[in-house]
């Protein structure tokens, strides 16, 4: 097993935060910081491995291990992504230089000011800011950081601004979004001439892909609500998310087993037989055997023959068992 | 001469979960479970074929993740102490139950599966890729590739880099394992948004998969529906799943898996018998979970009866039958609409298979026999193959669509996970800053930016944002979240301030030890 000693020393450049007081152990336990077996497999191979690209001393600088991750960056920055047809999502940040910025340029219009997202229709243009098919304003709360946006109208091209209305009715904007394509929610107009269709074929083939098509005996109709209904969601997925869950809470409800457990001791070298089967003792001659125990009689014999075989002795215990 | 083909496709995917720096770790039963339950299973119903020399044909798409975990030393280990927990339970199980008949069958059934698959493990010197590898080199099946952690691209359109980083970094793993170039890719999720097919053409891959609507609602109308592949104008080809087949298997209120005589998914001694009796194989905190041993079968009351395997079995080749009969007639029918032979396209989660629906795997066994042996209207094919055969197909833009809740993005975009993308999107943003910023440096900058790569990758995997958007048991996919941000935020700053703690980096490339051979430039 490859052992590297290492030395750190404290570096000049460094940042000044708090140093690491120099230590010299196995660089192994260094890997995992916890105790761990050493026969673990690929432990030995990673130590050489950071052995190979670990110089002889190393500046090293212990910094507090962060656990939270933090409510904002420091970027300007709307997103918008696409959830389905007819939703989108945005999530904003400002820098705090730029909010600064705001305070200072409209002084007391800020606080006046209204957060707004502006949602354009941008399908099929090249958006300049004021080229747009149309757009519609939503209000949003000064903390909210996040909105998901309604459009009306699937298959279309959309792009946001996170902006200010002022008291005045004027609309500026702070920052553009990308822009975003939702599809659209059944079969598109659009048929090339060259793959032109008859609408009645493509109906029955459009059909079919749903399940509607007549051609299987079984399977009812597959009405479209139920289709992304979950019921062709992963099963498998659900329950290694969920190992524990059962598919429906019951009513009130008893259930009452019976085990019997059969136990005893003998001479940790003797042969024991319980119902004729062979049975292993533990170390110290003990044993404890235990069976799910149905209604009716059992007749468990339980024979002991010493080591020499010269010894036996038997013990036949006599179990009823009766439900009411 | 066959009137059309029939594509199954198995999506192989966990996500990665390895914590060598526990002992025990609850979510690391996911991928022992499905060994025992689904990929094992599989495997022997793939080699049964091969021997009775059964001509099949089935698409896999193993995920980077799922074979990294499938080839890593220390869950290989830890399988192996599972299983034998396993065979020490059911022999307990064998005694206990012994004034039980139609129980202590099923004990014994159980005991002799979990040898069997001890056996089939060790066989494969523990590495179950070599497996899979086998069939894809013996021409019987078609192994794609993923994202690099099953990132939900759909949400990763205002970072592209982060969607090349996913799809680079799973092909050239994929070359790696299989020693060839992935044909295709599983696109995670299904999750397609119009327009990012450029690149997987970069990339070389030739074709992926969507939902029916994502061909159907593609830009101009599919000519044929969701029955032969289209081309996007990156010249790669989309393939629609057809639904009416998904629902047979898939439904959870018509599908096969629901019939009585199957085996109940819930009822498993882990939760049914005495505390004190399960508890060691149990997860050590004594927390009840599944042990796969269960005896009953669904029933449809709540007095559950015994499970009857012969029963099941006797079901899964009626199933099988009835899947069969009804794709010969889809094809039939089809076949007169078209100017080429249909295709149809089932995928289905690979888990699924033997995990959810105990009998799946034997469902496919007899399917893939009464196919090649009782008929000539169906074959089965693979997306390369028929694409070799019917090179001509329409071009359109398909719709950006998924295969998840409601058909879009609402799975991994709601209130209860779309706090998530905020972090995400600002740490693609900086892991690019860093792949274009630094040139031809080494030692532990290079590291140091490699492992950036890997948490950054790593917090992407649609599996946390599909947990939170469950709601339960969301403790875990809320720390691997953070986890992976808070490192790579710490490794960004300490990069940037050429001030990289070595012991700090080597413990957490111990920890997040996934893609050895990453590369941080890719992600531009």
């Amino acid at each position: 097993m490859a052992r590297v000693k290492k030395i750190k020393i404290r570096s000049k450049k460094a940042a000044p935060r708090k140093m690491a007081i120099a230590k010299r152990r196995p660089a192994l336990k260094k890997l995992s910081g916890i105790k761990i077996k050493n026969d673990f497999p690929g432990q030995a191979q990673l130590a050489v491995l950071s052995a190979k690209y670990s110089p002889a001393q190393v500046a090293q600088v212990k910094r507090p291990e962060v656990r939270e991750l933090p409510r904002k960056y420091d970027r300007d920055r709307i997103v918008l992504q696409v959830r389905d047809p007819w939703w989108l999502h945005s999530y904003w940040g400002l820098k705090d230089s730029t909010i600064e910025r705001l305070k200072s340029e409209l002084k007391d219009d800020f606080y006046r000011a209204q957060r707004v997202l502006r949602v354009y229709d941008v399908s099929q243009i090249n958006f300049n800011g004021h080229n747009a098919h149309r757009f519609f304003d939503l209000y949003v709360n000064e903390h909210s950081d996040s909105w998901y946006i309604d459009t009306g109208a699937p298959g279309r091209s959309w792009c946001v601004d996170l902006g200010f209305m002022l008291p005045g009715g004027r609309f500026l904007t702070i920052i553009r979004s990308n822009t975003v394509t939702t599809p659209i929610e059944g079969p598109s107009w659009i048929t090339d001439e060259e793959w032109m269709i008859p609408e009645d074929m493509f109906s029955r083939l459009y059909g079919m892909g749903f399940g509607f098509g007549r051609s299987s005996p079984v399977g009812k109709d597959w009405r479209k609500k139920a289709l992304f209904s979950g019921i062709l969601s992963s099963p498998g997925i659900t329950s290694m998310a969920s190992p524990v869950k059962k598919p429906k809470a019951k009513k009130f409800w008893l259930t009452v087993n019976t085990e019997l457990i059969v136990y005893g001791a003998t001479e940790p070298d003797a042969l024991v037989t319980v119902q004729g089967k062979e049975i292993k003792l533990r170390p110290d001659g003990t044993f404890t055997l235990r069976f799910a125990l149905p209604d009716g009689k059992q007749v468990i014999p339980v024979k002991a023959t010493s080591n020499d075989g010269t010894d036996t002795r038997a013990i036949t215990p006599v179990v009823n068992k009766e439900t009411k | 001469m066959n009137k059309g083909y029939l594509c199954i496709v198995l999506h192989t995917h966990l996500p990665y979960v390895r914590h060598p720096e526990h002992e025990d770790f609850l979510e690391e039963d996911w991928l022992y479970e499905a060994i025992t339950e689904t990929y094992i299973p599989l495997i022997s119903v793939f080699e049964k074929l091969l021997q009775d020399k059964v001509d099949f044909r089935i698409t896999m798409s193993l995920t980077p993740t799922l074979i990294s975990m499938l080839q890593d030393p220390l869950l290989q280990d830890r399988y192996l102490k599972h299983i034998n927990r396993l065979i020490e339970l059911g022999h307990k199980e064998v005694e206990r139950t012994r004034w039980m008949p139609d129980f202590q069958n099923l004990a014994n059934m159980y005991l002799t599966r979990f040898y069997e698959t001890r056996n089939t493990f060790e066989r494969y010197h523990k590495d179950l890729i070599r497996a899979f590898k086998n069939f894809q080199d013996a021409g019987k099946l078609e192994i794609i590739t993923c994202g690099a952690t099953h990132g939900y691209f759909p949400l990763m359109e205002v970072v592209p880099a982060s969607i090349r980083a996913q799809v680079k970094v799973a092909a050239s793993h994929y070359e790696r394992v299989f020693g060839r170039k992935p044909a295709g890719v599983w696109l995670p999720e299904c999750g397609y948004y119009s327009g990012y097919d450029e690149i997987l053409k970069e990339t070389g891959l030739k074709y992926f998969f969507t939902d029916a609507h994502g061909v159907l609602h593609g830009t101009p109308r599919p000519k044929y529906g969701v029955f032969a592949p289209v081309y996007c104008r990156s010249g790669v080809a989309c393939f629609a799943r057809d639904l009416e087949s998904s629902k047979q298997v898939w439904s959870s209120i018509e599908g096969y898996p629901g019939d009585y005589a199957y085996r109940e998914f819930y009822r498993d001694i882990g939760f049914d018998l005495d505390y004190d009796y399960i508890k060691p194989y149990i997860h050590p905190d004594g927390v009840r979970i599944s042990t796969g041993i269960k005896y009953y079968r669904i029933t449809g009351s709540d007095d559950k009866q015994p499970y009857d395997p012969h029963l099941a079995q006797k079901r899964a080749a009626e199933h099988a039958g009835n899947f069969m009969f009804n794709r010969q007639k889809q094809v039939e029918y089809l076949s007169e609409l078209m100017q080429k032979k249909p295709l149809i396209v089932s995928p289905y989660d690979a888990e699924l298979y033997g995990h959810w629906w105990y009998e799946g795997p034997q469902w496919l066994d007899f399917l893939m026999r009464k196919i090649y042996f009782d008929q000539d209207t169906l074959r089965m094919i693979t997306p390369s193959e028929y694409l070799n055969e019917n090179p001509r197909n329409q071009v359109i833009m398909p719709s950006t669509s998924s295969w998840g809740w409601k058909g879009y993005s609402e799975m991994w975009l709601q209130g209860a996970n779309d706090w998530i993308y905020r972090h995400l999107h600002e740490a693609s943003e900086r892991m690019t800053e860093l792949a274009k910023g630094y040139h031809n440096v080494n030692g532990l900058t290079k590291r140091g930016l490699n492992q950036a790569l890997r948490e950054l990758l790593l917090a992407q995997s649609s599996d946390w944002a599909f947990i939170l958007g469950t709601g339960t048991h969301t403790s875990y996919a809320v720390k691997r979240t953070k986890d992976h941000l808070l490192r790579f935020t710490r490794l960004y700053e300490d990069i940037r301030a050429n001030n990289i703690d070595e012991g700090w980096l080597a413990d957490i490339e111990y920890k997040d030890n996934i893609f050895p051979d990453i590369d941080y430039r890719v992600h531009q």
